[in-house]
């Protein structure tokens, strides 16, 4: 029998049971659909934050108080988190291989510009130190150490927090619980990319000098949030870290304390990734699987219905090698439609999360071809029993069933 | 053409053995018209069975076109059955899914045949068992009489030497059965071989030989002189 003889065949059978069809390939369209969201969702996430990456620098180790979480709840220890001081940074400083340490301490603050107010945060700063910063800036001057009463704004800040623009000169006063200090607009940072990984946006922060930050905080001990601490050579950073940890110890035997860098941000960042793409994979898995189940179903019990259908077949001279033929190229066929189905869903599922957490969509020809080799193959699968059963009836019993 | 000798068939259900044909030696000559009788559990319908390939006997020789089909395999069968043997049933056994001219279309697509071939050859034979008017009906939508001839066009399909009817009027009227039946007599007269069982003693004119059976026997062979 010729192959597009038999396809002839079973397309009159599915346009005769429409609804049989469509609901036996329910399982396999969703799987398809899971693997092929998985893929591209994966893909796109994976691009934008690889990209976003791809703008860090990989020579900068964070040494935060506490320990290092991402991604998860913050970590519980029971000691203390680390007070940071200036012999923290002197410590750090005579580490070999340490090119540059810039401490900072953060905190949420209301920033007040003609009488309308915004949260901010608001960062201090040693202005010597902050090579990085001080290149952003786009109008005005950075700080100087000696900085007492002066503020560096970020390009949203300085855009898009008040509805009037705030330039260099224009006063802001910033609250922060009971406190307030009047501060003068020195400089205002470049618009730059949202990091989203590193220290928050940039572009919504404040900068002012550690005795400023430390007057409004109006704390006895002035204590640093975190040291950024750039290395020569990005080659060693791993290397720094170890002796970091080792050296911090003397100040902070019972205190916690880490230092992290973007490669464990980004390491750690990964596996969350592959997290979510392993529940993606597993939802599919599952459908297909319950999918398949469906089909061999629904192919039992169509074998069931025709079984005289079959010892006509039989008797006119079908082989059993024609009857498995049909049945497993119904399955396969029943299984190829479904997949494009699934894979058309699954496109426009993936512009949908797309376009709503705001990833790049990468839809990629390879996630389709997947989704349909696992689509066709589950109901290919699913075919071979029901297929043999058809294959193997005897013609006489079959001619005789009612 | 056909020949039988000593072709036995046991059942085994279990430990019991059940002997359906008990030694049947049938000789059948191309262009016989061979009537099969006999009460039901007599072994007719197992007998036609092996006659049309659907079966095999447990011992015996069966010869078909000067081959030992006692030997053949299942494949064999099957492709014997598809060009040699045109079968016709009680119940017609059409394929209600497909119109009837698909169904006539059955065996040439089993065999092969391309598509235009097959559609012209369907319609011809439709046409010479007069029922060309429903090529496009589904066979649930047709009366009894015209089912049947559907069925004998397509067991004519690819050309048959042999045709087996199995109680070919049994589920028809009185004017479909002579219409039947006279369709059957002009294949026979072409030089076709048909080997029909029936229950009916009545259209045993139309036949040339009349077999009986009983208890996996044949009683007795008659010749009718053909009219």
């Amino acid at each position: 029998m010729k192959l597009y003889d038999i396809l002839d065949l079973i397309s009159i059978g599915f346009k005769a049971d429409r609804f049989k069809t469509l609901m036996s390939s329910l399982g396999i369209i969703i799987g398809v659909m899971a693997i092929v969201v998985m893929l591209s969702v994966g893909e796109g996430i994976y691009s934008g934050v690889s990209s976003q990456f791809s703008t860090l620098d990989l020579d900068i180790i964070h040494v935060i108080p506490g320990r290092f979480s991402f991604g998860g709840p913050p970590a519980r220890s029971p000691e203390e988190p680390a007070k940071f001081t200036d012999k923290d940074t002197k410590l750090l400083e005579n580490i070999p291989g340490v090119k540059n340490v810039a401490p900072q301490t953060s905190a949420g603050v209301i920033v007040s510009f003609r009488d309308k107010n915004a949260s901010a945060t608001l960062i201090g700063i040693d202005p010597e130190k902050e090579h990085d910063l001080k290149s952003k800036i786009s109008q005005g001057r950075f700080l100087t150490e000696s900085d007492h009463t002066s503020i560096v704004i970020g390009s949203g800040v300085a855009n898009g927090l008040f509805r009037m623009k705030i330039s260099p000169g224009n006063r802001v006063r910033v609250y922060y619980e009971d406190g307030h200090m009047d501060f003068r607009v020195v400089g205002v940072l470049r618009e730059e990319e949202s990091s989203g990984i590193r220290a928050g946006n940039i572009n919504t922060q404040m900068y002012v000098t550690h005795k400023a930050m430390k007057e409004l905080l109006g704390r006895e001990n002035y204590y640093y949030g975190t040291f950024q601490v750039t290395v020569d050579d990005p080659e060693s950073v791993d290397e720094v870290v170890d002796r970091i940890k080792l050296d911090l110890e003397r100040y902070h035997k019972d205190e916690a304390y880490d230092a992290t860098t973007a490669r464990d941000m980004l390491s750690s960042l990964m596996s969350i990734l592959s997290m979510i793409k392993y529940a993606l994979a597993g939802i599919g898995a599952i459908s297909l699987v319950v999918g398949g189940i469906g089909i061999a179903n629904v192919m039992m019990l169509t074998v069931k219905e025709r079984v005289r259908e079959i010892g006509v077949m039989k008797a006119l001279g079908a082989t059993t090698r024609d009857i498995r033929l049909q049945y497993l190229l119904e399955a396969g066929l029943l299984g190829v439609v479904s997949s494009i189905i699934g894979i058309a869903l699954g496109i426009a599922v993936s512009f949908a999360i797309g376009s709503l957490a705001g990833l790049p969509s990468a839809i990629k020809i390879q996630s389709m071809l997947i989704g349909m080799l696992f689509g066709a193959l589950s109901t290919i699968v699913a075919g071979v029993y029901p297929a043999n059963r058809a294959a193997m009836l005897d013609p006489i019993e079959a001619l005789r069933s009612e | 053409m056909i020949s039988l000798s000593d072709i036995r068939k046991t059942y085994i259900t279990g430990d019991a053995e059940l002997p359906v044909l008990k030694g049947i030696n049938l000789s059948i000559e191309s262009g016989d018209f061979l009537a099969l009788m006999g009460p039901s559990g007599s072994g007719k319908s197992t007998l036609m069975n092996i006659i049309g390939c659907l079966d095999r006997p447990t011992a015996g020789t069966y010869m078909l076109l000067d081959r030992d089909i006692s030997k053949a395999s299942e494949e064999e069968l099957a492709m014997i059955r598809r060009d040699r043997i045109g079968f016709i049933f009680q119940a017609f056994n059409l394929i209600g899914r497909i119109s009837v001219l698909k169904n006539v279309e059955l065996p040439m697509m089993l065999k092969g045949l391309p598509r235009d071939e097959r559609k012209s050859r369907a319609l011809k034979l439709l046409e010479s068992v007069g029922v060309s008017h429903r090529a496009d009906f589904s066979p649930q939508n047709i009366s009894g009489g015209e089912r049947q001839r559907v069925a004998i066009a397509r067991a004519l399909a690819n050309n048959p030497e042999i045709i087996i009817a199995d109680e070919p009027t049994g589920n028809l009227d009185l004017k479909s059965t002579e219409e039947v039946m006279e369709i059957l007599s002009g294949l026979n007269r072409e030089g076709r071989t048909i080997i029909m069982v029936t229950h009916n003693p009545e259209i045993t004119k139309y036949c040339n030989r009349v077999i009986r059976m009983r208890d996996g026997r044949i009683l007795d062979q008659s010749s009718v002189e053909q009219s």
